[in-house]
């Protein structure tokens, strides 16, 4: 898979623009050269010394903040993510794999859950229940499952057919071994580039989230946050909330520049 | 004795088939089914989410100044002394029967303001899918058949880019380059009049529509187009194309409907994310619909709205799948038939 | 619009508690209006006459209530419906003290627990039913009327409703339960004691006296209404429409406003002023008004039981920077106390200063060195409530700011927050008092009990004589200053936003310059 797969310009693009996301929101703050909650400069003033991006609706440092802020957006995003699936796996594995019954609950319940437009659901199980971190992470997660455990499911399925699983049972070995050995390494690839797409989708529904109030609480530093804090000043000081939106465009845009050059990577190789 | 014999063969055929049909029947009273429960399962949890705050309507609609026994008799009024479980049944029993209470918040009639919001809401989806829809399958099957061209290549990064940004971004965007900053051609905000249609105020759709259409179309489009290549490579359009088939054929009898099944699949999904996306852009553009309708509803913690809006919404979508997969059912013998009946 | 008196044992109201005329003459130097645009010479405009005509839109940014059209129990933006639709026995006049409207003639008797209103004569309501004593009754007691539950009945909870006496076609006698004073009534009643006919009915028939009757209404969205031809102030309204229009968000409303969509945007943030002044059609009006901004300590709590904790936060908040941040600069300092306009404010006590040291040391004598705590922030207060957490560091207190959004903030566990962020509209001393820290609060998030103070408020409620009630308010306020729950420490200015077609707009005292829809005219 990694021979072709850095020679693609859609790999080297995404490296890029989300090396630049990641490092700016996880070495950022070893860089911030004020605090988040410092109050440096006067309401909505613009670029400066010191303060190349200028200040926010309450006098902080935007280019502090912005490097301050990417730390949450992007734990949130990998950990939903990434919960979504392990949990989709999973059930996806055993669903696949125990029919019958099971597998119609498991596929009824993803179904309902996918019915529902993501963004309305975390909105309302957040709005209604709080507006705590992890709350948020779990929601956007279980938003995510419904879709990890039918991809799952359909390529354990499409696996489980072939032959060689056949043969693997036939020689005694136990379920979950085959699971592991046989099934699970085929579904890997596909599963990658689902994973960058849902860290794409996450972002989205994260800083939409924060967009309409409901995301991280203020006083912490937070892309999406800053958007909906500075947009009433956009016509004053623009950069306030075009540097965030940068940002996060960055990250989901790169993190679907590399789930694409995996896709494409893996579409010419077959793994056994 | 060969019209008897003809008749009831003719009959025995229509039997046949609505036997066959029988079947097929069942396929979707079972998909129904599972939806309605599926919708009842959402109202629940919602209903409970809504139920685990520690505030209430009463306090909100009163306000900071109400004294304990003002709030304490419009809680009575309201009915949310009840136990939780007979509020939620309560609820679904005047559902039954049609009624869906009235807001807590305006004491207007929830299926009232719900008919209009709701209105209002499908006027917007409506007009995406009518620039969608033909755009997408436009677009898709041009950059299919001209693939890895320059320009090709330069459509699908600028669509990956266009995907990355996000919706508010988007529509910011819009009102400052079409409203307020640079042009100032379009109204800023959708203050459509309440009692006209949407159609009759054309002007204030036109950027929501826009901001949803563009976010839509990346995914879309780029679906199309591989479901279009993959067709094109497929080994019965090689086939066609080595019995003489001419290319324009190939494209529209062969290749065409075949990359329609990925792409309703892809539509439905996208109807999906709009519905989502209906909430912002609404916000943005303060457009009368469901979105900012289930968002004051949920800051009020006006129960009625939320419940109707989120049953409104679930069934949507319920239906749009159902409709997603009747259809790709439908298109498939159709297209076997289709093929088998080719030169 | 107070008419000459004629009976000696009647006190003229206007005299008692309009004595602030000079006093807030002397303070209204500091409104501003940004000149309008276009090249309009200062005496055209003194010269330019009221044109009728025209749909005026006003564009209020309230929250996610829809509001309703209730006199006595206006919901959220059904506050502002009701100065269109309804009039009050008293009206605000620029310096936010009531002023007789619908009352010809109001005396109190000598500890104003009797109050006799007189009520003009030929005046009607929009469905032309003439104004009389029975339709004020009726109105009072809907007011008051425990049944209706209105949040707004205990700023007249101690009118003897069912003594009510109807002295004569247009005149009657409310007396005050138990023969106890209360003077803060016409404040009260100005903004929910509207005056309606017996048939009123909130929903099938909103009738009221206002300068504009109702033609549409469309909860959470806007509400229209045409003028009112017989309104008691004559030649006015102006206008033959009125729209109020209702938006989410200041941003989208601003892009409204200078796109043309409306007229009239009521509160505007700081930095949209910004956007205003760059633009051409659009002018920026500042009102200085005393609203005011603070937070409350709940003395019932930990760690505020304790005066020199109070003290020390007092001292260790940087009013100028709070007022720089979180009200953008439009604002002034504070010194604890509300109504600075009041005939009855003490003056002499001095503004409190920006004092580290002493904060800390007291915090130090009170073995509080090492403080935590939440400070509760409600809608609007995010901004000031970061900026005290900020400050509160520098004295080794560590505040964790909490959001909470309004239905919470508004919901059963205000009672029991350590702080909590506050904003109240300006307003007389025995008003703000009856609301915000005295024991008359039906929410008194300060929990604030002290023996004297309310003694000393009782005592005021009924002391008509200005010079006599001074004495007791200034007690009182030094007590408040000295020992209270309240952390003011600002006055925020109104702006509103205009858009260049309108005319009679003008800043002042009061938060109500655009919602004066009986002044309001139309150039074009």
């Amino acid at each position: 898979m990694s021979r072709g797969f850095l020679r693609q310009p859609q790999a080297r693009a995404g490296l890029l623009l989300s090396g630049i996301a990641l490092l700016a929101a996880l070495a950022g703050p070893l860089f911030a050269p004020h605090g988040a909650a410092d109050f440096v400069g006067a309401v909505y003033g613009g670029p400066a010394q010191g303060a190349p991006l200028g200040y926010d609706y309450l006098g902080r440092d935007v280019l502090s903040r912005l490097l301050l802020g990417g730390w949450s957006v992007v734990w949130m995003a990998f950990s939903s993510a990434f919960l979504a699936l392990l949990a989709g796996t999973v059930l996806g594995l055993v669903a696949a794999y125990a029919g019958g019954r099971t597998d119609r609950t498991l596929s009824w319940s993803a179904d309902v859950l996918l019915a529902f437009p993501n963004l309305i659901l975390v909105l309302l199980v957040v709005a209604l229940l709080g507006r705590d971190p992890w709350l948020i992470v779990l929601t956007a997660s279980l938003a995510f499952v419904p879709g990890v455990l039918r991809l799952v499911r359909s390529l354990a399925l499409g696996v489980a057919e072939q032959e060689f699983v056949e043969a693997a049972e036939l020689l005694g070995y136990p379920r979950w071994h085959v699971l592991l050995r046989e099934i699970l390494p085929n579904v890997l690839t596909p599963l990658l580039v689902h994973f960058g797409s849902m860290l794409s989708w996450a972002v989205t529904i994260l800083s939409g989230l924060s967009f309409l109030g409901y995301g991280v609480a203020p006083p912490a530093a937070d892309w999406g946050l800053m958007i909906n804090e500075n947009r009433a000043g956009l016509q004053a000081q623009p950069l306030a909330v075009l540097a965030p939106v940068l940002m996060i465009v960055l990250f989901a845009l790169g993190a679907n520049l590399l789930a694409e050059a995996v896709a494409r990577s893996n579409a010419g190789t077959e793994q056994r | 004795m060969a019209l008897t014999w003809t008749l009831t063969s003719a009959f025995g055929t229509r039997f046949l088939a609505l036997h066959g049909l029988a079947p097929w029947l069942r396929w979707l009273g079972g998909r129904l089914l599972a939806g309605a429960g599926a919708v009842a399962a959402i109202s629940i949890i919602v209903f409970g989410a809504t139920q685990a705050l520690p505030s209430d309507p009463a306090r909100m609609v009163l306000g900071p100044e109400a004294p304990e026994s003002s709030v304490l008799t419009l809680q009575r009024q309201l009915g949310l002394d009840r136990p939780v479980a007979e509020q939620y049944l309560r609820w679904a029993a005047r559902l039954v029967q049609g009624d869906l209470g009235s807001s807590l918040d305006s004491h207007v009639p929830v299926l009232q303001l719900v008919q209009a919001r709701a209105g209002n809401s499908a006027s917007l989806l409506a007009g995406v899918l009518a620039v969608v829809v033909p755009l997408a399958l436009g677009a898709g099957c041009w950059l299919a058949l001209h693939r890895d061209s320059w320009f090709d290549r330069k459509a699908v990064s600028a669509l990956i880019a266009l995907k990355a940004i996000p919706n508010f971004a988007l529509g910011i965007g819009l009102v400052m380059l079409f409203s307020t900053t640079v042009f100032r051609l379009l109204p800023a905000v959708s203050l459509l009049e309440p009692g006209r249609s949407p159609w009759s105020q054309p002007a204030f759709l036109i950027l929501p529509l826009a901001t949803l259409a563009l976010a839509g179309l990346p995914y879309l489009i780029r679906l199309v187009r591989s479901a279009m290549i993959e067709a094109l490579d497929s080994e019965y359009v090689l086939a066609a194309r080595l019995r003489g088939v001419t290319e324009r054929r190939v494209v529209w009898t062969h290749a065409l409907p075949n990359a329609l099944i990925p792409a309703i699949q892809g539509l439905a999904l996208t109807l999906s994310v709009l519905l989502g996306g209906t909430l912002i852009v609404e916000v943005v553009f303060t457009y009368p619909g469901l979105g900012s309708a289930l968002n004051a509803a949920i800051e009020m913690r006006d129960i009625p709205v939320i419940q109707a809006i989120v049953l409104l919404v679930a069934a949507g979508v319920v239906l749009i799948n159902l409709g997603a997969d009747l259809l790709t059912v439908l298109l498939t013998p159709k297209l076997r038939t289709a093929l088998g009946a080719q030169p | 619009m107070t008419e000459a008196t004629s009976r000696r044992d009647f006190l003229r109201y206007g005299v008692l508690l309009g004595a602030g005329a000079t006093l807030g003459g002397g303070l209204l130097a500091g409104c501003s209006r940004d000149a309008p645009p276009a090249a309009a010479s200062a005496a055209a405009l003194a010269n330019e006459k009221p044109r009728q005509g025209g749909r005026l839109r006003l564009g209020i940014v309230d929250g996610s209530q829809s509001g309703n059209l209730d006199v006595h129990k206006p919901v959220g933006s059904g506050i502002i419906r009701g100065f269109a639709l309804y009039s009050k026995l008293w009206e605000w006049n620029e310096r936010m003290t009531p002023e007789l409207a619908l009352a010809e003639e109001v005396s109190i008797n000598a500890n104003a627990s009797a109050w006799t209103i007189r009520l003009r004569k030929g005046l009607e309501f929009h469905h032309g039913k003439t104004i009389t004593a029975d339709d004020l009754i009726f109105s009072a007691r809907r007011l008051s009327d425990p049944q209706l539950a209105s949040p707004y009945a205990s700023l007249v909870q101690r009118i003897d409703r069912d003594n009510i006496v109807k002295l004569d076609e247009y005149t009657v006698r409310i007396p005050i339960k138990d023969g106890l004073g209360f003077l803060p009534l016409p404040d009260g009643w100005v903004n929910f004691g509207g005056i309606v006919p017996s048939d009123y009915h909130p929903v099938t028939n909103p009738v009221g006296a206002g300068p504009y009757k109702l033609k549409e209404f469309t909860p959470g969205q806007r509400s229209l209404f045409t003028r009112f031809n017989n309104y008691f102030k004559p030649g006015k309204p102006y206008a033959d429409e009125l729209e109020i229009i209702e938006f989410k968000d200041q941003t989208s409303r601003v892009a409204a406003l200078l796109a043309g969509q409306i007229d009239t945007a009521y509160a505007i943030t700081p930095e949209q002023i910004v956007p205003l002044r760059a633009n051409g059609g659009a002018a920026v009006q500042i009102s200085h008004t005393h609203g005011w901004q603070g937070f409350e300590m709940n003395l019932d709590a930990e760690p505020f039981r304790d005066v020199r904790v109070r003290q020390a936060f007092r001292l260790l908040a940087n009013r100028q920077e709070l007022v720089a941040r979180a009200l953008g600069g439009q604002g002034r300092v504070a010194n604890d106390l509300y109504s600075p306009l009041d005939p009855t404010f003490n003056h002499g006590i001095a503004q409190r200063a920006y004092d580290l040291d002493q904060a800390k040391s007291l915090l130090r004598s009170a073995g509080k060195t090492d403080l935590r705590l939440e400070l509760a922030a409600g809608p609007g207060g995010s901004a000031a409530a970061q900026v005290f957490a900020n400050q509160a560091k520098l004295a080794g207190v560590d505040i964790r700011v909490k959001q909470v959004d309004a239905a919470t903030y508004n919901g059963p566990l205000r009672d029991s927050w350590t702080m909590s962020t506050t904003a109240r509209l300006g307003g007389e001393f025995l008003h703000t008092a009856t609301n915000t820290d005295s024991a008359l609060a039906a929410t008194n998030k300060t929990h604030f009990n002290d023996a004297r103070f309310n003694a000393l408020f009782e005592q005021a409620l009924g002391e008509t004589d200005v010079e006599k009630r001074k004495v007791l308010v200034h007690e009182a306020q030094q007590i408040q200053h000295d020992r209270g729950g309240l952390l003011i420490w600002g006055f925020a200015d109104t702006v509103d936003g205009i858009a260049s077609r309108v005319g009679g707009a003008k800043p002042e005292r009061s938060h109500f310059s655009t919602w004066r829809f009986d002044e309001l005219w139309l150039r074009s």
